[in-house]
């Protein structure tokens, strides 16, 4: 667990980060959003005490960040940023055992952990643990970045941007893999990005901050709901704000069993999203889906009416 | 990155016997023209038909090349130590404030001719072996302060961020991420300040060093072309095997 109380921090005569109170819960996914310069790094790096704070407290677990040495703090705290931050002169391998080494474990260890790492992030072994990060693709570096982050299994990760220099697919497809990685994992994970959309799609929490304070914050769907602001509605997307919250509901959870009617023609998958449904029925001009399983078996049909009408509940 | 250190990486590494092929053989063209200067008397003849002697006899050219490297090495070693030491210090969280008056004073350190610095060093220090070294080991600091504040600067500001995020300690910053990653840069330094204290050391013949700097002196005042040639002659070569030698140790850059 994360807490920030009244936490401050000031570059001069500037107050980049203004009285933040935040409480991220063990195993949630936070992500803060918010404009460029609104002060979402500072908040990041003052949690690792990479920037050290000058008002309020930060407290890990209850005890207080500046009880703890700095290095040793460090060691337990994953820390992911956008441009990687890998060492040009480490092999892929070097790089991810970076932290079990700092930590003395034995060789044979941080060989297996390395090993265990690169296929949890699906860089198999032999491809890519002799490789150099310049030989890297983007995506492939930020696999070896998620990697290095979770050598030593740190309870928290800070991830400033992870994914902002990616490609928008290999980004959905990391986001995608970020998922299932803390279905598996429960991480406590602070996730710093200015891309609503990805916030949406991987939070618990969203914090939404402006100008180095904290404008609102809560679950994802209760924000598009009840921005509190104009600010808040138009950053979560203003009138895009009823597809942005059907993307984030299943298909599944809005299905009806299959009736007696015949099958529609179009089909969607259990998993897709709300929105993805609207897209096939605005592109086939129809108002019914049969829904299907993996195995792209029937299993229930989801209505136009349907599709709208779940949304008021 | 230069075009081909990616694939430098994967091309078989030339044997190390093979690899010292070049220096080695500028060595024992070295040695060889050190020991046997004599066989040549024909050919300096040609140059000064006139004179009495022809080969420089006042002090054997070995003796001669052996103080050369000795003022040199002592000089440079004391230079890196000094300069890579210093570069290092300023870059550190304590000592940044000297960072400007430093890395300015190495720039403005360049433009300042060796035989300025020698002639101030020798009234404070005197004739001899002492202020050469001295001027030397001024000269040769600014090359290697220079290029060690530029590799360490040079290094990606995030790649930094994130070995201190990952929870290096500042030493463990230093000897695993910025020297590894400056030593391409500093090594190029060092290799300038060698070779050019190599050439500059012969002006210690001017203030009764002794070194391969004799002959050239002493051929200026006797206007003694062969002795002139005799001594650049040597001071090059020493130059060139050296400087073959750093070519050999630098790695290619990582950045
Ligand atoms: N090291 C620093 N020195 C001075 N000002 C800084 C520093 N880091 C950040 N700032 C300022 O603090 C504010 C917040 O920055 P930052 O946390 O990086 O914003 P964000 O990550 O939300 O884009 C900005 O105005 C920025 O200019
Ligand atoms: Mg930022």
């Amino acid at each position: 667990m994360i807490e920030l109380f009244d936490v401050t921090k000031r570059f001069g005569s500037e107050v980049a980060v203004d009285g933040i109170s935040l409480r991220v819960e063990t195993g949630e996914l936070c992500a803060l959003v918010g404009t460029s310069g609104c002060g979402k790094s500072t908040t990041l790096s003052m949690i690792n005490r990479l920037i050290e704070h000058d008002g309020g407290e930060i407290h890990l677990d209850g005890q207080p960040v500046r009880s703890f040495d700095e290095v040793a703090l460090r060691r337990r705290i994953g820390y992911v940023i956008q441009s990687t931050g890998l060492f040009p002169h480490w092999t892929v391998a070097r790089n991810i055992g970076l932290v079990p080494r700092l930590l003395k474990w034995p060789k044979g260890r941080v060989r297996e952990r390395v090993e265990e790492l690169m296929q949890l992030l699906g860089l198999p072994v032999a491809e890519f643990a002799d490789k150099y990060p310049r030989q890297l693709s983007g995506g492939q570096a930020q696999r070896v970045g998620v990697a290095r982050a979770l050598a030593a299994d740190p309870d928290i990760l800070l991830m400033d941007e992870p994914f902002g220099a990616l490609d928008p697919i290999t980004r959905e497809t990391l986001q995608h893999e970020l998922r299932e990685l803390q279905a598996r994992l429960h991480k406590t994970i602070v996730f710093v990005t200015h891309d609503m959309d990805e916030a949406l799609a991987l939070a618990d929490r969203l914090v939404v901050m402006h100008q180095g304070r904290i404008v609102q914050q809560g679950k994802p769907i209760a924000l598009l709901h009840d921005p509190v602001n104009p600010f808040v509605e138009s950053l979560l997307g203003g009138m895009d704000r009823g597809l942005k919250e059907a993307a984030l509901i299943q298909v599944g959870e809005r299905m009806l069993p299959l009736g007696p009617r015949l099958l529609a023609s179009e089909r969607i998958a259990y998993g897709a999203s709300l929105s993805q449904a609207l897209s096939v029925m605005l592109w086939h001009q129809v108002d019914r889906l049969t829904v299907v399983d993996e195995e792209d078996i029937p299993i229930g049909e989801l209505s136009l009416r349907r599709l709208l009408g779940a949304k008021a509940s | 990155m230069k075009p081909g250190s990616l694939l430098a990486r994967h091309v078989a590494p030339v044997p190390t016997s093979r690899r010292w092929l070049v220096p080695m053989a500028w060595f024992i063209l070295l040695l060889m023209l050190s020991a046997g200067m004599g066989q040549l008397e024909w050919l300096f003849r040609l140059v000064e038909p006139d004179v009495r002697e022809v080969i420089y006899r006042r002090a054997g050219f070995f003796a001669l090349l052996g103080q050369h490297v000795m003022v040199v090495g002592v000089a440079s070693l004391l230079a890196v130590l000094l300069g890579v030491g210093g570069a290092i210090a300023v870059t550190r969280p304590a000592g940044r404030d000297f960072l400007p008056l430093v890395s300015q004073l190495a720039s403005i350190g360049q433009t300042f001719p060796p035989v300025a610095v020698l002639a101030l060093a020798v009234p404070a220090l005197g004739f001899g072996t002492l202020p050469i070294v001295v001027a030397l080991l001024l000269y040769g600091l600014l090359p290697i302060v220079r290029n060690t504040l530029a590799g360490i600067d040079g290094i990606d500001p995030d790649v930094h961020e994130a070995a201190r995020g990952m929870g290096m300690t500042a030493g463990e910053v230093l000897r695993q991420v910025e020297l590894p990653l400056a030593a391409p840069v500093i090594i190029a330094g060092i290799r300038t300040s060698v070779t050019v204290n190599i050439a500059t050391a012969a002006l210690g013949a001017t203030v009764g060093a002794s070194n391969l700097g004799d002959p050239i002196i002493a051929g200026i005042v006797n206007g003694n072309t062969a002795y002139i040639v005799q001594g650049a002659l040597l001071i090059g070569l020493l130059a060139i095997t050296v400087d073959s030698v750093f070519e050999r140790l630098q790695p290619a850059s990582q950045a």
